[in-house]
């Protein structure tokens, strides 16, 4: 974990608390929701892929090289889901939009969460045209997270 | 006055001289040497089943193809309005006054090269260096300010087909472009096998802390870069172009790592 943030830092230039949200000029500056995912990255990490009350959503971006993996942990009783970690190699936009996502799962039906749009994750970071497609891997981790959940459930015999 | 016309003269010799580099004679050259060594090449690339008539059609359409004539591609020269055939690259062949930029000449043309993935990256390199020395400021500092702008962007346009070329992952993906096959597609891919690998990789080099690990991780994924990088001139040659996609989709990835390595390091 300590290694990403590290190496994100690094990527984004934020390896001292010197640079302000908001800057002004040519510069291209990061939303200060998008710094916030990073230095305090929330939910990074992994479940055990063989639990069956986990799906793993594994996704990736050939374009640009990113890897996505987006995991979450599902009461079987309620169909909700209770927990939600992730772990992104990519630019500074990618890791921030799977960190939402982990948040925005939460507590959330399974159903719901396959409505979540990637628009909506790129307005909440305020992402520029051109890493809206971050958004994009970030809505589709959650849905083949959900995907493989259920498959798994279908595997086991369950509902 | 006496300079100038000096300084023009010289010029066009370098460009007479050197007959690979002027348009009409790159391109009689070009098509020789594909009629008569590598024919059967020539035929591979014909796309099967792409509808858009690729920009490399439309040249070698010109040259096998008595009708029809590409009115896009013939240029005309701004100062002495002389209609050439082909595409002028650099200088219009009735005045030598420097062209502006044409779309339709291609990174491969302009080394003289044939439009294949593999390339002498020696002999590369020396055209290179030969274009530069040609496109020198100094050499156009008394000609007009059009003109200096057409050779800066002229440079421009060689400097970054240079640096195309050069990699092997940006030179792929510009022959699939050539090809009407556009790579960059920002879909998303679940293939696990790939995805997998891919993390546990980017991980070990997350991981990893002295510089011999991470070289040892480095010489690896050059090897498979090496390796994917023959599997693409495969699937290409043969027109599987799917999996020349594939296999650029991975040389992107391991082209990352490699990045994330470097800056470890």
């Amino acid at each position: 974990m300590m290694m990403i943030r590290q190496a994100a830092k690094k990527a984004l230039g934020l390896t001292s608390r010197q640079s302000t949200p908001c800057s002004v000029g040519i510069f291209r500056s990061y939303h200060e929701n998008v710094i916030d995912h990073y230095d305090n990255p929330r939910n990074v990490g992994s479940f055990d892929k063989n639990d069956p009350t986990v799906g793993t959503g594994l996704v990736g971006a050939p374009a640009c090289g990113d890897v996505m993996k987006l995991q979450i942990k599902v009461d079987e009783k309620t169909g909700q889901i209770v927990d939600a970690r992730f772990k992104t190699f990519g630019c500074g936009s990618a890791i921030a939009s799977s960190s939402v996502a982990t948040e925005w799962v939460k507590g959330k039906a399974m159903e719901e969460v396959l409505t979540i749009k990637n628009t909506e994750i790129a307005k909440h970071l305020s992402l520029p045209p051109v890493k809206l497609h971050c958004s994009m891997l970030a809505e589709d981790a959650i849905k083949a997270a959900v995907k493989d959940y259920k498959e798994k459930r279908v595997k086991t015999g369950g509902v | 006055m006496n300079r100038a016309r000096k300084l023009v003269a010289s010029i066009s010799t370098l460009s007479t001289r050197r007959r690979t580099y002027s348009p009409s004679s790159t391109f009689r050259t070009i098509s020789i040497n594909s009629q008569t060594h590598h024919s059967s090449r020539r035929e591979s690339f014909q796309p099967s089943s792409s509808s858009a008539k690729p920009l490399w059609l439309r040249f070698s359409g010109r040259e096998f193809s008595s009708g029809s004539s590409d009115t896009t591609s013939s240029s005309v020269c701004w100062n002495c309005g002389f209609l050439s055939e082909k595409a002028a690259f650099l200088f219009c062949e009735s005045c030598r006054s420097i062209q502006p930029i044409d779309d339709s000449v291609d990174y491969f043309q302009i080394f003289d090269l044939e439009k294949k993935y593999e390339l002498d990256a020696g002999s590369l390199e020396g055209k290179y260096k030969d274009w530069q020395k040609k496109l020198h400021p100094d050499l156009v500092h008394n000609k007009s300010q059009k003109e200096r702008d057409y050779a800066a962007d002229q440079s421009a346009k060689v400097t970054e087909a240079y640096r195309t070329l050069t990699k092997r992952l940006s030179r792929a993906m510009y022959i699939m472009k050539l090809n009407g096959k556009n790579v960059n597609e920002e879909e998303t891919i679940t293939d696990p096998t790939l995805l997998m690998e891919i993390m546990e990789l980017r991980e070990t080099i997350a991981e990893a802390n002295d510089s011999k690990e991470l070289d040892q991780i480095r010489s690896q994924v050059q090897e498979k870069l090496k390796q994917w990088s023959d599997s693409f001139v495969e699937a290409f040659e043969s027109q599987r172009f799917d999996e020349a996609v594939k296999c650029i989709q991975r040389m992107t990835y391991y082209e990352r790592a490699c990045e994330e390595i470097v800056k470890k390091l």
